[in-house]
């Protein structure tokens, strides 16, 4: 009768109690969201960098990661393997040569890091080969009798592998993408013109573009006006086992794109036989063994197992391996928890307000109920339901508008690229898929109703404290 | 049988600068089924008084005692608990609750007293029907008229079966027809259930129909009359 009670007297004035409603849902659904965003920003970028970039555990030689010198190898690659495939929980490993190396180009030339792969073992860890741009070739899957190089797109741009050029084709897809006819016909006049790299493109495209129609349509330019030559070659100049400098021509078999600049720029991948051959490495050795787990969540256990089954080795784990992820990740949760907390506290206030004002209005009645025997406890579960059921009616108005447009993101995503210029540099994708987990609803609700709870302890105090004879004196 | 004594009640108000003796040392006894009214000028004591009679203020001097119970000895959470079980109130401007029925409203304190749903709603019935209201007992405060309302508030106050009805000018806010409906309903319960009425009043129709009148005036009893009805 109290809770019925206290449900009705929330719809007394219903256009005020509607107004703190409202708050509370748009407030918590812009929390819910925004730390929705940010999980996703954060998982994805997890994702990427176990999926792409380094897997679950590395295995190597004490040191070799302190300079990659080249001489750190471990052998009997197969009996190795076979050890670690025995440790229950290990999904698959990869072989790798790791070297450091000078990429050159006619045009250009830069630091990278050569993978030395067996595209077999690499495609159960990793999932770079779904990576590939289309039409840039394939992930060393033609034999040829030349190296083969596997580099990612921004790599291939900084060495002008990548072109620009306008095509009648380029300009048939750009009309296709919805490109207006008046800015097709400013492109016209550059079909059969080629240019070095995207900045040259783009110094071009400047001058016949006004400044709209390149933040509208610019990048749908650049992606048609792309030009890849296959075939295209660098040089690869490294140092060999035995400390002598030498090198290689590698023919460009196909262009990665996982939106993480520093990797694109800094990663080459090379066939394991053909670098073994350039750098006198044996068949048998290799440098790092990538493992991957079953699941990501026993990442800890795991890694002490296979520490404990090498322990001349390092072992290292992704969290330890890239420190800086596991970190954000850590500290995305803090963020979150302080983001919420911040949202809830701002909320309580709006509460608080509007109780002291019911309580106020309602002196008399108070009164009343004091006088006819509802006693302290029951005066107060009734105002401090009230505000719980404020709060809570916002508070699941606000998830439930949260978990529909999650719902409806999920699939699709939210592309931020306009926004978040820089982003993909950072290695962070500039489309994002929020997710929020069940886990995180439960500790919101529960928060509600706390704030709920809490927001009204003062304005109860309030309504304990009245005189019922004078409150019943009161107009 | 006594239900309410009073024994030399004072009450003293102290503003900063000067004293209001608003009951000044006033002896009255009233018995099972008294239809009394207490009359007298604003501001000579009436609400205050009835106030005290009520629980829910206390005397500076004085006894008052319900069957021997001594209010002013109870602690507060004990006293909000007598109230509820021994005495109904019936206001000037009915004090419903707007967001409940009359039939909830008249429920309420049974539900207080946690007395089973089935004998919740018989007695809200039997006493809206009592009252004449048997045919608006799901209508909100608001869609009913001032002396629906108070006759709802009457229900109300006999809902906890208490031992006297206190009823601080209950007329006041109604008009002649009202006021006559609900003496007739008043009087009928106080003969036939033998409930003690107390109110205080201005209204001289209200004051023909009482049994005894208690005149007040500065806080005394000016007289104590049994009328002859």
């Amino acid at each position: 009768m109290i809770l019925l009670t206290a449900w009705k007297n929330v719809w007394r004035n219903r256009m005020r109690s509607l107004v703190v409603i409202a708050s509370v849902t748009i407030g918590i659904f812009a929390g819910i969201f925004a730390v929705g965003l940010m999980n996703g920003t954060m998982e994805q970028r997890v994702d990427a960098a176990l999926n792409q970039e380094i897997s679950h555990v590395h295995i190597n030689k004490q040191n070799f990661k302190d300079n990659y010198d080249i001489q750190l190898t471990f052998r009997n690659s197969r009996d190795i393997n076979e050890r670690i495939s025995s440790i229950p929980g290990v999904e698959a490993i990869a072989n790798r040569v790791v070297i450091n190396a000078i990429a050159n180009t006619a045009a250009k030339s830069t630091g990278v890091q050569v993978a030395g792969v067996n595209p077999e073992q690499e495609k159960k860890v990793f999932n770079l080969h779904e990576k590939m741009i289309p039409g840039t070739g394939s992930y060393f899957d033609k034999k040829t009798r030349y190296n083969q190089a596997f580099i990612g797109e921004d790599l291939a741009k900084e060495l002008n592998i990548i072109r620009y050029r306008i095509e009648s084709a380029t300009i048939d897809s750009l009309s296709e993408r919805g490109v207006p006819p008046a800015i097709l016909e400013k492109l016209k006049p550059f079909i059969g013109r080629r240019f070095p790299g995207q900045k040259a493109f783009s110094r071009e495209m400047k001058k016949i573009l006004s400044g709209r129609e390149i933040t509208e349509f610019g990048q749908i330019i650049l992606e048609e006006a792309w030009s890849f030559r296959e075939r295209s070659k660098l040089t690869l100049t490294f140092i060999n086992k035995n400390n002598i400098q030498t090198g290689g021509m590698f023919r460009i078999c196909g262009i990665y794109d996982v939106k993480n600049s520093i990797f694109e720029k800094s990663q080459i991948f090379v066939l394991n036989s053909d670098l073994k051959r350039l750098t006198g490495i044996e068949n048998d050795e290799f440098h790092l063994a990538v493992v991957k787990l079953s699941n990501r969540n026993r990442t800890n256990e795991i890694t002490e197992l296979i520490a404990s089954a090498f322990p001349d080795f390092e072992v290292k784990n992704w969290k330890e391996i890239a420190i800086d992820l596991a970190m954000m990740t850590g500290m995305i949760e803090k963020f979150n928890a302080v983001f919420i907390i911040i949202i809830l506290a701002a909320l309580s206030f709006g509460i608080v307000n509007t109780m002291l004002m019911v309580v106020l209005e309602r002196t008399k009645e108070l009164g009343m109920l004091t006088a006819i025997g509802m006693n302290r406890k029951k005066v107060f579960t009734m105002i401090m339901a009230e505000s719980v059921f404020l709060s809570l009616v916002g508070g699941v108005a606000g998830m439930i508008i949260s978990k529909l447009i999650l719902a409806l993101t999920r699939n699709k995503g939210i592309n931020i690229a306009s926004a978040a210029e820089g982003f993909e540099a950072m290695g962070f994708s500039s489309h994002i898929y929020p997710t929020i987990s069940n886990t995180f609803f439960v500790t919101v609700t529960l928060l509600i109703i706390i704030t709920g709870i809490l927001s009204s302890i003062y304005p109860a105090i309030k309504a304990l404290k009245l005189d019922p004879a004078e409150a019943l004196r009161t107009e | 049988m006594k239900v309410l004594e009073l024994k030399n009640a004072h009450k003293i108000y102290n503003s900063s600068e000067i004293q209001v003796h608003a009951v000044n040392g006033v002896d009255l006894t009233f018995e099972e089924g008294e239809f009394a009214a207490i009359v007298g000028p604003s501001g000579s004591g009436k609400t205050t008084l009835l106030n005290m009679i009520g629980g829910l203020d206390h005397p500076t001097k004085g006894l008052i005692l319900v069957e021997n119970t001594d209010l002013s000895k109870l602690k507060p959470s004990k006293l909000i608990d007598f109230r509820m079980r021994n005495i109904g109130f019936v206001f000037q401007s009915y004090n419903l609750i707007p967001v409940l029925t009359a039939a909830e409203n008249v429920e309420f304190i049974m539900n207080l007293q946690k007395k089973p749903k089935k004998e919740r709603q018989k007695r809200t019935e039997d006493l809206l029907n009592a009252v004449g209201l048997g045919d608006r007992i799901n209508s909100r405060p608001s869609k009913l008229s001032g002396g629906q309302q108070q006759r709802v508030a009457v229900a109300r106050a006999l809902a906890s079966k208490p031992k006297f009805i206190l009823a601080d000018e209950p007329t006041a806010n109604l008009d002649s027809k009202s006021t006559e409906t609900l003496l007739q309903i008043m009087e009928e319960l106080n003969r036939e259930e033998k409930i003690t009425f107390i109110f205080s009043t201005h209204d001289a129709r209200v004051v023909k129909r009482a049994r005894r009148v208690v005149t007040l005036e500065d806080g005394k009893i000016l007289s104590d009359e049994i009328s002859k009805n």
